[in-house]
């Protein structure tokens, strides 16, 4: 194939005989009770250095709970994937956790917004649709995936895609390298203790997501009976054989929102997303990550049982999401 | 006639663009707004489709900002997917009409939303990135961006082109790959309606603000547009369209107020 163009930047690739080694190898088929805190899973899972990639937003059906839990676990030098990110990337940025972000959109704060113009943390711009398409050819187990993004744009020329002659019809197409991160960490509605899972509402990537990384921790709002699972199977978006860890996680998804069970807490994520000095990041850190224990522990002690049930009655579109 | 916003001008000359029986992209913020509103008033068989993978719901109001996947705007679709699959769906061809905002536009429809300078490593401002706008304007079959008027925003070139126009660095977007018949559309900015000229590919002035003159318009822009033989007057919001805005669709002001 002739190579027409290329973009220059670094990326993250796994060569995908070695990413099917280590599925045949490392991820387990037993049916076995994966149940584990917060601590656990990301102790056993989450190495320094990692790429890691989470599934939906900062403000729908994130994985909040993992991610403080991360910060709590002060993990270094992580490369993390996000197709939209807002809070994620500014507390894991203001922790010292990550190095660097594929980004399609960056809710640039004000805070991480010097972090990147200090080169403390590291951009990468593709789109969401790219990154999106990358983990579909991680997910196929191929090495690229041809596509139609980013050609004839300076994203293409700040990205790692490629554009080459397509052998059948002679045009130009883009090539996007296939993606296939270390970790993924997913916040769902339902899970079994085996790891099967469901969500409701729309899905974005999780099952892409899941299928594609090495290594897979589930958090849910509800643990369910695996029959749940076998009465609806057309609703289970993940099956058990590609999760390592499922975590109880009520309110996982705060300070953000999970359908059909709590809506978003608006006031906390003003708060958040008005930081801008160091020192108030790190006293926030301090205040609701480092100095509590738990993920049970921070919404007994730092968000409180009223806000609580305040944000579950504000969830009052129920229909279709439970 | 009551008074209005830049930002309520713009919602309604978009809503009035869009076709019944159609579908369209839906960007975040204004052109949501944009959406709702035709639904309401222009359109009630229009299909919209967003990048979380939401396809037709019927998204309640009043409008949330910020939760473009949570359940207010996901309410009643008729599909839930994945990203890639609501992207596909346009790759292939079945999405007519895309919604975008712009920092900055060229003359050929390029649109940069990523950074202003001429140092990626350093901008000197630096916003968001594409999020799904490059697959927006790369595979709809009509664009329709929506932005401010204001000079600095109309460029010769785009610090950094975000998402294809019609013609990029001397080349047609169909030289690079892009599918055939797709991109901008049209242009719709507080002061002004634009297409794109069918042999140049640059951008047209067809339609420009009533009380305001083509002087008006062209000088508040860094290149010069091909300038219509016919311009139009651009109505200014109907009282209906000016109610259901304020009091249905976003009694909180959160883009209206903007």
């Amino acid at each position: 194939m002739e190579v027409l163009d290329r973009g220059d930047a670094e990326f993250h690739f796994v060569d995908p005989d070695d990413f099917r080694e280590y599925v045949r190898d490392r991820k387990n088929r037993n049916w076995e009770d994966k149940l584990m805190d917060e601590s656990e899973a990301v102790k056993k899972f989450v190495s320094d250095g990692d790429y890691l990639a989470y599934d939906f937003s900062s403000l729908t059906r994130g994985p909040q709970s993992l991610i403080r839990e991360i910060i709590r676990q002060r993990k270094k030098y992580l490369w993390i994937c996000a197709k939209f990110t807002l809070l994620e990337s500014v507390l894991l940025a203001g922790a010292g956790c990550i190095d660097k972000i594929d980004v399609g959109f960056l809710g640039f704060g004000p805070y991480i917004a010097r972090k990147v113009q200090n080169g403390e943390v590291k951009v990468y711009d593709w789109s969401n649709g790219s990154i999106t398409y990358r983990l579909i050819a991680g997910a196929m187990g191929v090495p690229f995936i041809p596509a139609r993004d980013l050609l004839g744009t300076d994203t293409f020329k700040k990205s790692g895609a490629m554009a080459v002659k397509d052998p059948f019809t002679g045009k130009p197409v883009a090539l996007l390298p296939a993606l296939n991160p270390d970790v993924a960490i997913i916040h769902v509605q339902e899970a079994d203790i085996y790891g099967n899972a469901r969500v409701y509402g729309p899905t974005v990537a999780t099952l892409e997501t899941a299928m594609a990384s090495k290594k897979v921790i589930i958090s849910a709002e509800r643990i369910v009976e695996t029959i749940e699972f076998r009465k609806e199977p057309n609703m289970t978006i993940i099956p058990y054989y590609l999760v390592d860890a499922v975590v109880h996680a009520p309110f996982g998804a705060y300070p953000g929102g999970t359908q059909g069970y709590y809506e978003m807490d608006s006031e906390h994520y003003l708060m958040l997303s008005s930081i801008r000095e160091e020192e108030d990041m790190q006293r926030y850190l301090e205040e609701y990550i480092y100095s509590v224990d738990s993920h049970e522990e921070f919404l007994e002690k730092r968000v409180g049982m009223k806000k609580l049930k305040e944000l579950i009655k504000k969830a009052q579109i129920l229909e279709g999401y439970r | 006639m009551k008074e209005f916003t830049d930002v309520e001008f713009m919602i309604c000359q978009a809503a009035r663009l869009l076709e019944d029986n159609k579908t369209v992209f839906v960007g975040w913020g204004m052109p949501q707004v944009v959406a709702l509103l035709a639904e309401r008033l222009y359109t009630p068989n229009i299909t919209q489709v967003f990048e979380f993978g939401a396809i037709g719901p019927q998204s309640r109001t009043p409008f949330l900002r910020g939760t473009m996947g949570g359940p207010q705007n996901t309410y009643r679709s008729l599909q839930w997917c994945s990203m890639g699959l609501a992207f596909s769906y346009a790759q292939v061809g079945y999405i007519d009409y895309g919604m975008l905002g712009a920092a900055q536009i060229d003359k050929y429809g390029n649109i940069n939303s990523t950074m202003i300078g001429d140092d990626y490593e350093r901008p000197k401002v630096r916003f968001p990135g594409s999020g799904g706008g490059n697959e927006v304007a790369s595979y709809c079959w009509k664009t329709i961006i929506v932005m401010n008027h204001e000079k600095r925003r109309f460029v010769e070139r785009c610090d950094f082109i975000t998402s294809p126009g019609h013609v990029i660095d001397g080349k047609t977007r169909e030289e690079y790959g892009l599918p055939k018949g797709t991109g901008p559309w049209r242009v719709v900015t507080s002061k002004a309606m634009f297409d794109f000229d069918e042999d140049t590919k640059v951008m047209r002035l067809i339609a420009v603000r009533e009380g305001l003159s083509v002087d008006d318009v062209v000088s508040d822009m860094g290149f010069e547009p091909v300038i219509a033989d016919d311009i139009q007057v651009l109505e200014p919001p109907t009282d209906e369209e000016l109610r259901i805005l304020r009091e249905e669709i976003d009694p909180y002001g959160l883009v209206i107020k903007k």
